[in-house]
């Protein structure tokens, strides 16, 4: 019975749900969790990388954190090969929206247009949805800074913080107690470390086994993304565990 | 329960047309969304979906959308289906303004949406628009308020007053039971909101109206203004239980 | 035949075009607009093959107003030029291009600065303090060329845009029936009068110094 709603092409259910997307969504539960929080002055992304064998190569670089423009960078939740025809895509909207108006396409506009695709594929006919939500942390020069959540379905809403991916409810918690509107983006990217610890299966965390990207103003005071190399995350993680101590004792 | 409905768009013997009949319960899902018309106004108001103290209300995009200048609409449902037709209803409008060059009446592009509604309960390998729609406004150099309705299966209908999505047939029955004719700015908009606060629980944090009044762009009510128009209606209440409460009851012995 | 002229002051810029329709010897009208509205902050002046350029106009209208309704913000000038550029770049490369020349005038609200773009048919654009087209560009740059400077006031660039149109006037030979002025600036889009420039009769239209210095 189950079987008669989800197994071909997306359509609704008798509850006027759609199988296929919640399915998706189901897969995105299981990947590595991909958090984001908005600062005053900067956005910081960080997702875990699950180390599947020792015998994995690490030392490729970022491969949950992609730069979509000059002011946009995302997390990715889910299935890898679906999320990078989706970054390809939404580069390609980037720089086209920068032929036609000589601007950096603005934040809101990118997540607009790439969700726009996103729909496409629950909607017509042969296609599965694509099985990857997308954490987008961006700057344009009308809105500042802008955290945007994306899922399957080809929804999308604003965020102060929010996560996804495996244990995403418990990290959403403790986002909630823990963010504060006034957080300066050093402090986020600890708040970030912190939720990872908890939420992560591994005891301690490693430049391996996580990911960072922030988009904040550079030393000339001009907006740039940084997914960060792990001689950074070391430092980072270094005061993360300092803290840590300092609270144990 | 006999296969036909799984097929996209194909009738079951007794005329069903089941993924229509299933979008409409898509809908009902959806927040809720109302409209009422006063005499030179209409109001529109939106649910804003459980303002969870993490969401950024700056960036989440609205579910009051301007379709063009002198239009705008609402809906309920799936809201990615909504940009998607929403967009198609912006390009037509510009696209006919193009060519006739007066703007669009309300009415026309009403159809235009019901139209591709309907379009997407026949044409093979699609899903219809999981969604219902509100659109509201006023025709070029005329002050009449024009409301409409249309819903999953491309039917379009002209209402006083509306709502759709989670909860409507309660709110509705509530703009029945309200509703008069000839109302002006302020009365509309309280009616507006009256009906939406039975399904919205945390008051103005969770509901955006806009006013639409002749030759104007969609005007968002403030904060302030809606906080003032919340607070009154809640003393009302406060009032009418209270007398209530006042009248003598007779216990059980 | 058309005379598009813009320039830029400190705070605004200034388009003027001139009223006249002519084909071939006649003058079909005295009383034509080439400025288009195109949102709050941008105006264009065009001119070219009639047809065409109430056509181009209209199309970049009804783009631009669907850019702001799509994303529930104006476009700026400097993309509404860039991407009546594109267009006009994508339409040289159809079948039958758009004949149209056009200047884009607007106001950056957010940084508070002028921009004019001088775009032609062929699909190129240029940002510029001041910049014309047609017959008129070959009267006007030199004495645009010697009188414009950084930092006009309006009045000054008014009687600046004086000075040009009575040079045509003089040394034209083809009635334009004068012309029309919109000043982009902060408030929007205005039209406006050219202050009156004396020219005595059979004098060489040159501005004096100290006129030009009083202003």
């Amino acid at each position: 019975m189950s079987r008669r709603y989800d197994s071909r092409t997306t359509i609704f259910s008798p509850e006027g749900r759609l199988y296929q997307v919640e399915y998706a969504l189901e897969a995105i539960s299981h990947a590595g969790t991909a958090l984001g929080i908005l600062a005053k002055d900067g956005i910081v992304l960080a997702a875990e990388k699950k180390v599947t064998s020792k015998l994995l190569e690490q030392d490729i670089s970022a491969e949950k954190m992609y730069a979509l423009s000059k002011h946009v960078v995302c997390a990715v939740a889910g299935i890898d090969s679906d999320a990078s025809r989706l970054v390809q895509r939404a580069r390609n909207m980037a720089q086209n929206h920068l032929a036609t108006y000589d601007e950096e396409i603005p934040c809101d506009i990118l997540v607009k247009q790439l969700c726009d695709t996103m729909q496409g594929y629950t909607q017509y006919g042969g296609l599965r949805p694509f099985g990857v939500s997308f954490i987008y942390a961006g700057w344009d020069p009308v809105q500042g800074y802008q955290l945007y959540q994306s899922n399957p379905s080809g929804n999308y809403s604003g965020w102060l913080a929010t996560s996804v991916g495996a244990n995403n409810a418990a990290a959403q918690t403790l986002l909630k107690q823990e963010f504060k509107e006034e957080l300066e983006l050093e402090d986020a990217v600890q708040l970030a470390l912190k939720v990872l610890s908890k939420t992560m299966d591994s005891a301690t965390l490693t430049s391996t086994k996580i990911e960072l990207a922030t988009v904040g103003s550079g030393a000339d005071g001009e907006v740039k993304y940084n997914v960060w190399k792990p001689a950074d995350i070391e430092v980072a993680l270094k005061k993360h565990k300092e803290a840590e101590e300092a609270q144990k004792k | 329960m006999s296969g036909y409905d799984r097929a996209l768009s194909v009738f079951s013997p007794d005329g069903h047309v089941f993924q229509v009949e299933y979008a409409k319960e898509a809908v009902k899902r959806g927040t809720c969304a109302v409209a009422v018309k006063g005499k030179e106004v209409v109001v529109l108001g939106a649910e804003r979906r459980s303002a969870l103290k993490l969401h950024d209300t700056r960036t989440t995009p609205s579910k009051l959308c301007k379709v063009d200048e002198h239009v705008t609409l609402a809906f309920a449902g799936l809201s990615a289906d909504a940009r998607i037709l929403l967009d198609k209803a912006r390009v037509q409008a510009q696209s006919t303004k193009l060519t006739l060059e007066d703007p669009v009446s309300v009415e026309f592009i009403t159809k235009y949406v019901a139209g591709v509604q309907q379009k997407y309960t026949q044409s093979g390998g699609v899903r219809p628009f999981g969604i219902s729609t509100l659109i509201a406004g006023f025709d070029p150099n005329d002050r009449t308020p024009q409301l409409y309705y249309t819903e999953p299966s491309g039917i379009y209908s002209a209402w006083k007053a509306n709502a759709i999505g989670r909860s409507s047939k309660t709110v509705r029955e509530l703009l029945e039971k309200n509703y008069e004719p000839d109302m002006d700015e302020e009365q509309t908009l309280r009616l507006a909101v009256k009906s939406l606060l039975e399904v919205v629980q945390t008051g103005v944090k969770n509901i955006e109206i806009a006013v639409m009044r002749p030759g104007q762009p969609m005007d968002i009510v403030d904060a302030e203004r809606l906080d003032a128009v919340v607070t009154s209606i809640e003393a009302e209440k406060a009032e009418a239980e209270a007398k209530a409460k006042a009248r003598p009851v007779r216990r059980e012995p | 035949m058309d005379i598009l002229i813009g320039l830029q002051t400190a705070n605004e810029v200034i388009l003027v075009t001139s009223r006249a329709i002519s084909r071939g010897v006649s003058v079909l009208k005295h009383d034509d607009n080439k400025v288009v509205k195109l949102n709050s902050y941008t105006a264009m002046a065009y001119s070219g093959e009639p047809g065409d350029v109430s056509n181009f106009a209209e199309y970049i209208q009804a783009n631009v107003a669907l850019y702001g309704l799509r994303h529930g913000i104006e476009m700026t000038p400097n993309s509404v030029a860039a991407f009546t550029r594109s267009e006009l770049a994508r339409s040289l490369r159809t079948r039958k291009p758009y004949q149209v020349n056009l200047l884009i005038g607007g106001f950056h609200p957010r940084e508070a600065k002028p921009m004019l773009a001088w775009v032609d048919y062929l699909g190129s654009k240029v940002d510029l303090p001041y910049a014309a087209h047609g017959y008129a560009a070959y009267y006007i740059t030199a004495t645009l060329d010697r009188y414009w400077k950084k930092g006009l006031t309006l009045e000054q660039g008014l009687k600046l845009a004086a000075q040009c149109v009575s040079e045509l006037q003089t040394r034209m030979p083809i009635d334009f029936k004068g012309c029309d002025v919109h000043i982009v600036g902060k408030s929007g889009i205005q039209s406006a009068d050219l202050p009156p420039i004396v020219v005595a009769p059979g004098v060489a239209n040159k501005p004096s110094e100290a006129t030009l210095a009083s202003a």
